[in-house]
């Protein structure tokens, strides 16, 4: 099968970044359903081959839902979930890792950003499946061991980066990765590398101060 | 009868404070000043709940969960005007997974669908996609009509009906038609009063040396709150519990109690995902959610998707206004005709723009109509009236000061009465540079890429009041906690509460708990026209102060000490005696002689004090903008925002709410729009990434000026900050685009094309 670079559901799936491309999206999601209703045929007796999607096995998922596992901050998760299951839904309805928010359920706003092998990624445009064998982590995984506020978590708090709140968790994702890859972004730099998420409440300005305190290494640290 | 006390006060601003005496109810505190030193009051405090917010645990309710959950959803009718004929839900609740369906299609009159997405009937399932499937199978027999969903074409003679049949769709809502008046008559008695109004204007005009017309136009913006409308409601018995995403939790438990009749009701809205106006009320999915809930003996959880949150509950609505002004060559303005049209939606509210504010404006002549048009119907938008109506006045200000030759900050203070607008005007125009830039005649910069500045002023009048009440605990652990049911939409309602209450304890903020957004706690206000802070503010001090006296009544009577003397200050029980100040134990010593375990108080929030400072307060904004006259993109690269909210509570918080005011309205002046499609009847961009919202890169650098005010109206001199940021931006802007291109762009939102477009006029003239 012959792939276009930004489909996701190419030879290796590390190599593109899910979730950027609607047309590759909706791709990727006919060939799972393509998967599962292979499964169903093969339903009598014997166990069909695990197809394989992405050079990889994927689960057999039927009607009332699979269980699969996630890799998300650093613990092994079981969860059920259908085909369409976007791992949005999966986190928050599975998991119970409510931070990601679902806001426009389409990756137009990045209030569900999460790391996906270090690579943020709007959790409402991959789905659940696409997850599997993936590093995932959301905000809830950031805090250390130790109660500790990442210094992007505490210069959000000191910033006052944040207002109704509903946006934050995306945010701190969006720039955590960011930062991740620029360690010390100009503040347009900044503002393009978080260009994807939205504020209503517009905190932006704030955020922005937030990323350059973060960067500064100045920041004073929090606990939860 | 009442007694009163006198106290001496200043009140003013910085540079200008006077001594004044204020009339007190007995007892009544004095209100905050700028004289005493505050511990905590003014400094810039974390809010409570930033570390909850900024790790996810925050849980609002959209994240809400219960054991046995169901999955509301809403059918919504596909037309933009139609009559119910049929409804059939039977094949819907036969469905597996189906737990309830109810029928929101209303009987008689209430039948007719006046605007696309409109509510039809509504299901409870055991996921969202059998939810979803249910709401397919439910057979809806529609009687379609013709529809008008755009302001101007519901104007025309030829505009289909939009209202029931013999509803105008031009109302006015300054002239009101008499009941026993036939539409003809009253269409016929206000062409007369149009006339006379026309003729005593154009008589008026002849004192003045420059008349000018103008015509503005501002779009229709939606609130596009993050967390979309909804709730989860579980029934215990005739009892109901509901967790709802609202800026009112007392409007939604009144609305449960009225609609549903349950024994009792209590709601919770801890964290609440953006309202800006739009979620005072329980709404059609409240009301529905609870009956499916009730019908199914299920909790059930019913959350708008993001279409129905931009068509279905509400938005700013557009305006066409139609400007006179009359003015003598000193600047003095005699006169100010203003005819506006805006809709409302298919109802006949007042959709009214703000624009005859703020200034002297001679005689002004204003009649305002709601156009009724097939779309969902207007709400309170964060400053409802003012953005639209001061983005024109502001303009016309500008104009004005051109065509007399004075300086537009000039002819603004020559013109206004406000005790503080001038000089927060003098403070933004220092700070922006002002005289520096407007040297550059409009238009007249050099280059492809043109610089300009402009200003625009704002105003807003909330001093609270009402009866909020709050609760302070003191426990004898040394715990201190206060308590009101109202929510905190993200104005920092919660740590504002928490710090009077630690500066009245003298001891850090840090320490209080704040309790808020639960209605089995003391009542409290809506989180409406600014209102919040300097409606509980006052309520928290008193309830604190009135913790601490029981506190040192507790102290004095195991020390033995006269209670009188004793006073908290710096996380210590102080006696001031012959003017020394010693300490006599700490705050956790002294809590550890409250008998039984706690001191609980409920205080009410005492009345408002007659004489202040300034019954308004007012703010002024300085927009520096970058215009490519090549690609006509506007970019706003600096705002000084000038505000003032009597005396500031929490520098950090008020802050963020001026800087969001200004970014919102950074949005409103060049991104967002309604767009409806006059041919199907629907919204078009009912999404958000062609529904247009200011992101990171859009932001301008924001410098926020926060002038104290003392003010003297409550105890705590608090006046409203949330909405008059909004106000001044757009106008602003536009003023800032004129200096830059040297052409007017009268309409909202600039776009590039627009731009380009009155270049183009400008070039041809």
């Amino acid at each position: 099968m012959s792939r276009s670079p930004e489909d996701p559901g190419g030879s290796d799936p590390r190599a593109a970044r899910p979730g950027l491309s609607r047309r590759g999206f909706l791709k990727g999601a006919g060939l799972t359903v393509a998967a599962v209703s292979v499964g169903q045929s093969g339903a009598a007796g014997q166990k069909p081959a695990a197809p394989r999607f992405g050079g990889e096995e994927v689960p057999i998922l039927g009607a009332e839902g699979a269980e699969i596992v996630l890799r998300v901050n650093g613990a092994e998760r079981k969860v059920k979930i259908r085909p369409m299951t976007t791992l949005l839904d999966a986190l928050r309805d599975g998991l119970e890792l409510t931070g990601s928010k679902r806001v426009c359920d389409r990756g137009a706003c990045g209030a569900c950003s999460v790391h996906v092998d270090g690579k943020l990624v709007t959790s409402c445009s991959m789905l659940a499946v696409d997850a599997v064998g993936r590093e995932l982590r959301t905000v809830e995984g950031l805090v250390g061991p130790d109660g500790a506020l990442t210094p992007v978590q505490s210069a959000f708090v000191e910033c006052d980066a944040l207002q109704c709140g509903f946006c934050t968790p995306g945010m701190v994702m969006a720039c955590t990765a960011l930062l991740a890859e620029n360690p010390s972004p100009t503040r347009e730099q900044a503002a393009e590398g978080i260009a994807g998420n939205i504020c209503r409440c517009g905190t932006y300005d704030n955020i922005l101060d937030a990323v350059a305190l973060a960067a500064s290494g100045k920041v004073k640290e929090r606990k939860r | 009868m009442s007694r009163y006390e006198e106290v001496k006060i200043k009140l003013g601003f910085e540079g200008q404070l006077e001594e004044v005496t204020l009339v007190l109810d007995e007892g009544a505190l004095a209100p905050y000043d700028l004289e005493r030193p505050y511990s905590v009051v003014g400094k810039s405090v974390d809010r409570y709940d930033a570390i909850a917010k900024v790790t996810g645990a925050a849980v609002y309710t959209y994240d809400r969960r219960r054991p046995g959950l169901l999955q509301g959803r809403i059918l919504r009718c596909p037309h933009a005007n139609a009559n119910v004929v049929s409804i059939d839900l039977e094949k819907a609740k036969a469905m597996p997974g189906v737990h309830a369906v109810i029928d929101l299609s209303g009987d008689g009159r209430s039948r007719a669908k006046r605007f696309a997405w409109d509510a039809v009937a509504a299901v409870a399932a055991e996921t969202e996609q059998i939810a979803e499937e249910a709401l397919r199978a439910i057979a809806v027999e529609y009687e379609v009509l013709p529809h008008a969903v755009r302001t101007r074409d519901a104007m025309g003679e030829e505009a289909p009906q939009v209202g029931r049949r013999g509803q105008a769709n031009v109302v006015p809502m300054s002239v009101r038609q008499n009941r026993n008046e036939s539409d003809e008559d009253f269409a016929k008695r206000l062409e007369g009063i149009e006339r006379e109004r026309a003729a005593e204007f154009a008589t008026l005009m002849e004192q003045a040396d420059i008349v000018i017309e103008e015509e503005f136009e501002t779009q229709c913006q939606t609130h596009t709150s993050l967390e979309t409308h909804g709730l989860v409601c579980e029934w215990d018995g005739d009892e109901i519990m509901c967790w709802a995403s609202t800026q009112a939790t007392f409007n939604v438990r009144g609305e449960l109690m009225a609609s549903l009749r349950p024994k009792n009701a209590r709601v919770v809205g801890e964290y609440v995902g953006g309202g800006f106006g739009s979620k005072f009320s329980a709404g059609v999915e409240g009301i529905a959610c609870a009956r499916l809930a009730r019908e199914s003996g299920r909790p059930v959880k019913l959350m708008l998707d993001r279409r129905e949150e931009h068509t279905s509950v509400g938005n700013r609505p557009d305006a066409i206004q139609k400007i006179t002004m009359g003015l003598k060559k000193d600047g003095t303005v005699v006169g100010y005709r203003v005819r506006s049209w805006g809709t409302p939606g298919s109802g006949a509210a007042g959709s009214g723009a703000r624009n005859d504010v703020m200034y002297r404006l001679g005689s002004v002549d204003k009649i305002e109509y709601a156009v009724r048009t097939n779309t969902g119907a207007l709400r309170a938008m964060r400053a409802p009236g003012w953005p639209q109506g001061v983005y024109s006045l502001e303009q016309m200000m500008d104009i004005a000061a051109e065509r007399i030759g004075m300086d537009p900050v000039e002819f603004r203070r020559r013109n206004d009465d406000h005790r503080v607008r001038p000089h927060e005007f003098k403070l933004g125009a220092d700070r922006i540079g002002w005289k520096e830039k407007r040297r550059v005649k409009p238009g007249a910069g050099k280059g492809p890429v043109k610089s300009g500045v402009g200003c625009a002023g704002t105003e807003w009048f909330a001093r609270g009041g009402g009866g909020a009440q709050c609760t302070v605990r003191v426990f004898k652990d040394g715990r201190v906690e206060i308590r009101n049911g109202s929510q905190d939409i993200g104005t920092g309602t919660r740590t504002i509460m928490g710090m009077i209450c630690a500066e009245e304890l003298g001891i850090e903020a840090a320490r209080v708990a704040t309790f808020i957004g639960d209605t089995d706690d003391p009542q409290g206000p809506g989180s409406g026209g600014s209102t919040t802070a300097p409606t509980l503010s006052p309520a928290a001090r008193q309830s604190a102060h009135d913790a601490k006296r029981e506190l040192l009544e507790a102290v004095a009577e195991a020390k033995k000490l006269p209670a009188s003397e004793l006073d908290l200050a710096g996380g210590q029980v102080v006696r001031s005696r012959g003017g020394s100040r010693q300490k006599v134990m700490s705050f956790d010593e002294a809590c550890a002689m409250i008998p039984g375990d706690v001191i609980e108080v409920t205080s009410r929030r005492p009345r408002n004090i007659r004489e202040g400072f300034a019954p308004t307060n007012a703010g002024a904004q300085f927009a520096e903008v970058e215009v490519d006259v090549e690609t006509g993109e506007v970019r706003v690269k600096h705002v000084i925002a000038v505000a003032d909210g009597g005396i500031i509570l929490n520098a950090k918080t008020a802050e963020s709410q001026v800087s969001g005011g200004v970014i919102q309205g950074v949005s409103y002046a060049l991104f967002e729009d309604r767009v409806m499609d006059p041919i199907k009847g629907h919204m078009l961009n009912a999404d958000m990434e062609a529904y247009k919202i200011a992101g990171p890169v859009d932001t301008p650098r924001i410098d926020v000026v926060l002038v104290g005010v003392s003010n003297g109206y409550n105890s705590t001199s608090c006046m409203g900050l949330g909405e008059p940021p909004v106000i001044a931006t757009a106008a602003a802007i536009a003023n800032a685009v004129y200096h830059a291109i040297g052409v007017r762009i009268t309409s909202i939102p600039i776009t590039p094309r627009k731009v380009l477009e009155a270049l183009a006029r400008k070039e041809k003239r």
